[in-house]
């Protein structure tokens, strides 16, 4: 949701004469290009934990970072005050940076992504605020979904429901007098149960996260996530650890997204390929998938976790296609990347928050449906392994292997699902992963869940994948 | 301190029985390096209050970034409205006094604070870091071999090796590097009279360094050392070592799928610590979300396996006179002689459970030796074929049953020596079966990480490769 300037200016307390004032402080020893992010957040969250919601809280992070770049070369630094002295001593801070003059490159012309973006979009309209509703307006919310929840089980022993939500107000003005603002608002809700089957526990989880306000906490909602958290529990107490190696991977809609973001999207993201670390650093227009396939990496999603109407240097949210027609189509960029390579940034300048300066980073990272039916790529398997609900993944950059914890699956055995598995990792080498796509169902689905990238700093972000056949992946076993 | 002895007078005057304040303040400078030039620089200063109240049998936690009084007023006075509307919760309370730590005055008792961090300046850091660059130095002896710009290829240089041998060796793509320092102060009080400090810096400085080798394939590696104190930092191999590590890693072979040794290096082998610690903690166990479920006193380790927790240790990195609620830390065995011999539980979860209180968390974990072993090279020689892992890529553990699946990397070990490097490979098994294979503990535990774990050795470990 996006408010009018002033309301942005008036928070942090600036004016933009004052702004180019600092600017021009940052610039002062030689610095190519500077830019300021203010931030204003306001955390809550509610926990319910044995069948009350006995714990909550707020919290308040508040203020600006300065960066000044010096070629492609980065100062940083950051004042939790936006009080004139405070700016000015973080402003000469990042000015360090620029011992001697060094141009920054402008960026190109070149538009990676499909279309021209749309600076007036709102992609996170907010029906009920946050911020001003009281908190006790969300704790029935969190009590009926655990009675749902208990309703649904004997089996149950303990329910977990954490609500989190944030409200970030962003002003970002730079030395180009670019002046843009934004209001990011975010709910969470995680849901956790432990089973108890003789001797013998189990836990499932699941979570909902979306750029909206408080108006996401629905009956809708709360049985979805019921239903999440008790289906395939039968399955998880029968599951036993498959014999490992390499084998067929079908990797179901939704959730298995996580493979593009660890096997291909970090590897995408333009500063490793600047620095020549990443596997893809030479394989731009190259054929890396079969042909057919589309991989994209989206801010425009409404409500979609990932999504920005600006990015954190100010460029507009945008759809970038990374793959076209299995060809490496675009990297990811942000501002120093996207001067580095001629093209125009992708909108996937991210950061923590004011605390970090910003790096290219996925949004919502996604593979558009193929023509195949999710039931002929598996039964095309003659021994092999399905695989849908995940836990985390990795990627080491230079080398291209990736893993991927896998919480559910099932044996493939000529053709058809057998065995229920679970908590086994999986592991592969990015390019070849690509390479051995067979087959892409038409049952494209974003994953809602709570996605977090961790690349050195946390930003939201989600994945989506059709139904898709991987020819052999190493999968972990006894 | 008079900022939050009034937040503190001011909660109460508001309607909180009881009241608990955290005030942090940090300040970091870190130099960046790319190719053994300045990449980046960033200063940072953070401030921050934390407010723990507890008002008509409820609790709630907060945080501020936002340090005026004005402001801080009114931000508890919302902070009281939100916990009153919270469901009562009877098993909140502050620890008792008896248990808080009242040896934490000045907040230097534990000799970890640096004067020399007072010395140091913008230029000084630059020098430091720049002095740490292998790149930098593997340029000047290419530049002083005056080999001609054709042999140096496309990208990278070599480094700093023999004449025998310069065109063996692989190109550095890449090397990054972080030299950082902070200044960490913290003071917690409560309204039961407790105020406890602590003051720490820290030194760091750590390396990423990728390679090419003449096929054009990519291997990487990383370094890092970290202390209190400057003069410990060892700045001038850490990025060689990065460098060392990356080589080491080229033509990976594979593996057939089966049970072998396992041996942790020390830069790893906590990953089979921290899940038990875990497992031991009070929410965990509570929430009956734990392996170690009713373990306490029971023997589920193997004979000679003992993990302490040491959190008083002058100059030891991570060490802490107090926990999060202000109780006191002491010396302890976690596990001793293969019995469980405490759970972690704070006040909350102690009365929950009908327990006895002890400490939040492990604080300083060490882990004894056993065995004659003390170095890695020693356990490689007793144990002769297996698989050394040296690095962790993904996975996870089920923290209900203990069972864990991670990517590794690493080397194939015959005859107690390194055959080749390993990737691509899967370890998949249960903490309490692994434990169970515990064959050795060497005593090579590296200061600098939080947790003393020396390197480790366990028989019949399933691997997929």
């Amino acid at each position: 949701m996006i408010g009018e300037k002033n309301f942005y200016l008036n928070i942090f307390q600036v004016d933009v004469p004052a702004l180019d004032r600092l600017i021009g402080e940052a610039l002062a020893t030689g610095g190519g290009y500077a830019d300021l992010y203010f931030e204003n957040t306001t955390y809550g969250s509610l926990l319910l934990r044995d069948g009350a919601v006995t714990s909550g809280g707020n919290h308040i992070d508040f203020g600006v970072g300065v960066r000044v770049l010096s070629g492609e070369k980065t100062g940083y630094a950051y004042s939790e005050s936006t009080a004139w002295e405070d700016m000015l001593a973080s402003a000469r801070a990042a000015a360090q940076i620029a011992c001697s003059s060094a141009e920054v490159s402008p960026y190109g012309t070149r538009n990676p992504s499909r279309g021209e973006p749309n600076p007036q979009a709102d992609r996170y309209p907010i029906l009920q605020p946050w911020r001003g509703t009281p908190m006790s307006t969300f704790l029935p919310f969190l009590q009926k979904l655990e009675a749902d929840v208990r309703s649904r089980d004997p089996r149950i022993v303990k329910v977990m429901v954490n609500l989190a939500f944030q409200v970030s107000d962003i002003l970002m003005y730079n030395s180009q007098k670019e002046l843009k603002w934004d209001t990011r608002p975010m709910g969470s809700i995680s849901l956790s149960a432990v089973f108890k089957q003789g001797n013998v526990t189990e836990n499932k989880s699941t979570s909902r996260s979306f750029r909206c306000g408080a108006e996401m906490l629905s009956e809708s909602l709360a049985k979805e996530m019921a239903d999440d958290i008790v289906k395939g529990i039968d399955d998880r107490f029968a599951a036993k650890r498959p014999k490992g190696g390499q084998m067929p991977v079908v990797m179901g809609a939704g959730a298995s997204g996580i493979l593009l973001h660890e096997a291909m999207g970090h590897a995408f993201e333009a500063d490793f390929n600047r620095k020549g670390t990443s596997i893809f650093a030479d394989k731009m227009g190259r054929q890396i998938c079969p042909k057919g396939v589309q991989i994209i990496d989206d801010g425009t999603l409404r409500g979609n976790r990932g999504s920005l109407n600006f990015d954190d240097e100010g460029i507009p949210g945008q759809k970038t296609y990374m793959v076209e027609d299995g060809v490496l189509a675009s990297y990811l960029h942000d501002r120093i990347s996207a001067a580095h390579y001629g093209v125009k940034p992708t909108g996937n300048g991210r950061r923590e928050s004011f605390r970090y300066a910003p790096l290219p980073r996925m949004r919502s990272t996604y593979m558009e449906s193929g023509s195949a039916k999710a039931e002929d790529l598996i039964a095309e398997v003659p021994q092999g392994i399905f695989v849908d609900e995940f836990a985390n993944g990795q990627v080491q950059i230079g080398e291209g292997d990736f893993t991927f914890y896998v919480k559910s699956g099932y044996l493939i055995e000529n053709g058809r699902l057998t065995q229920p598995v679970k908590d086994i990792n999986i592991i592969g080498n990015g390019p070849q992963a690509l390479a051995d796509i067979r087959g892409v169902a038409d049952d494209l689905s974003v994953d809602p869940g709570a996605w977090t990238c961790g690349k050195e700093q946390s930003v939201p972000v989600s994945c989506g994948i059709p139904t898709v056949l991987i020819e052999k992946l190493t999968v972990g076993g006894e | 301190m008079a900022l939050a002895r009034h937040c503190l007078e001011y909660a109460r005057q508001q309607g909180a029985e009881a009241v608990r304040i955290t005030l942090t303040k940090s300040l970091m400078n870190l130099v960046g390096l790319l190719n053994g030039e300045v990449d980046k620089t960033s200063h940072a200063l953070d401030r921050s209050l934390q407010l723990q109240l507890f008002a008509n049998g409820r609790f709630g936690s907060f945080s501020s970034n936002k340090l005026d009084k004005e402001g801080l007023e009114s931000f508890i006075r919302e902070a009281i409205d939100t916990v009153k509307m919270l469901e009562a919760d009877s098993f909140r309370s502050l620890p008792a006094p008896g248990r808080l730590a009242k040896d934490a005055v000045t907040g230097r008792e534990l000799d970890l604070y640096d004067p020399a961090y007072e010395t140091l300046t913008a230029e000084k850091r630059r020098e430091m870091a720049l002095g740490s660059s292998y790149y930098n130095s593997a340029l000047r002896q290419e530049e002083l071999s005056s080999r001609s710009e054709a042999t140096q290829g496309a990208r990278g240089i070599r480094p700093p090796v023999s004449e025998t041998n310069v065109f063996s060796l692989p190109r550095i793509i890449s090397e990054e590097g972080e030299y950082s320092d902070s200044v960490f102060d913290s003071l917690t009080l409560d309204s039961q009279g407790l105020e406890a400090r602590h003051t720490e810096t820290s030194f760091e400085i750590g390396y990423e360094t990728t390679v090419e080798d003449a096929q054009g394939r990519h291997f990487s590696s990383y370094w890092w050392d970290a202390t209190p104190r400057l003069e410990d930092l060892q700045l001038s191999d850490c990025a060689s070592k990065a460098y060392g590590r990356a080589v080491a890693q080229q033509n990976p072979q594979s593996v057939p799928s089966g049970q072998y040794t396992l041996i942790l290096d020390t830069e790893c082998a906590s990953k089979v610590v921290t899940p038990v610690l875990n497992a031991l903690g009070g929410y965990s166990l509570q929430q009956k979300n734990s392996f170690l479920t009713d373990s306490l006193g029971k023997k589920l380790f193997p004979e000679g396996l003992t993990i302490l927790d040491v959190p008083r240790t002058p100059g030891d990195t991570g060490c802490r006179l107090f926990d999060s609620e202000g109780v006191a830390t002491r010396e302890m065995p976690i596990i001793e002689n293969g019995v469980v011999k405490t759970y972690f539980l704070n006040t909350y979860i102690s009365r929950k459970m009908e327990m006895e209180p002890t400490i939040e968390d492990a604080t300083r974990v060490k882990v004894l030796p056993l065995g004659e072993c003390r170095t890695l090279e020693q356990v490689l020689e007793k144990v002769g074929n297996g698989i050394l892992v040296t690095g962790f890529n993904g996975g996870n553990s089920n923290p209900a049953t203990g069972n864990f699946s991670y990517g590794i990397e690493g080397f194939y070990i015959q005859d107690g020596k390194r055959v080749h490097p390993v990737r691509e490979m899967l370890i998949t098994g249960n903490f309490l079966t692994l434990w169970s294979n515990l064959l050795l503990v060497a005593d090579d535990a590296r200061p600098c990480l939080s947790k003393l774990v020396p390197t480790l050795a366990f028989t019949k470990v399933d691997f997929s490769g």
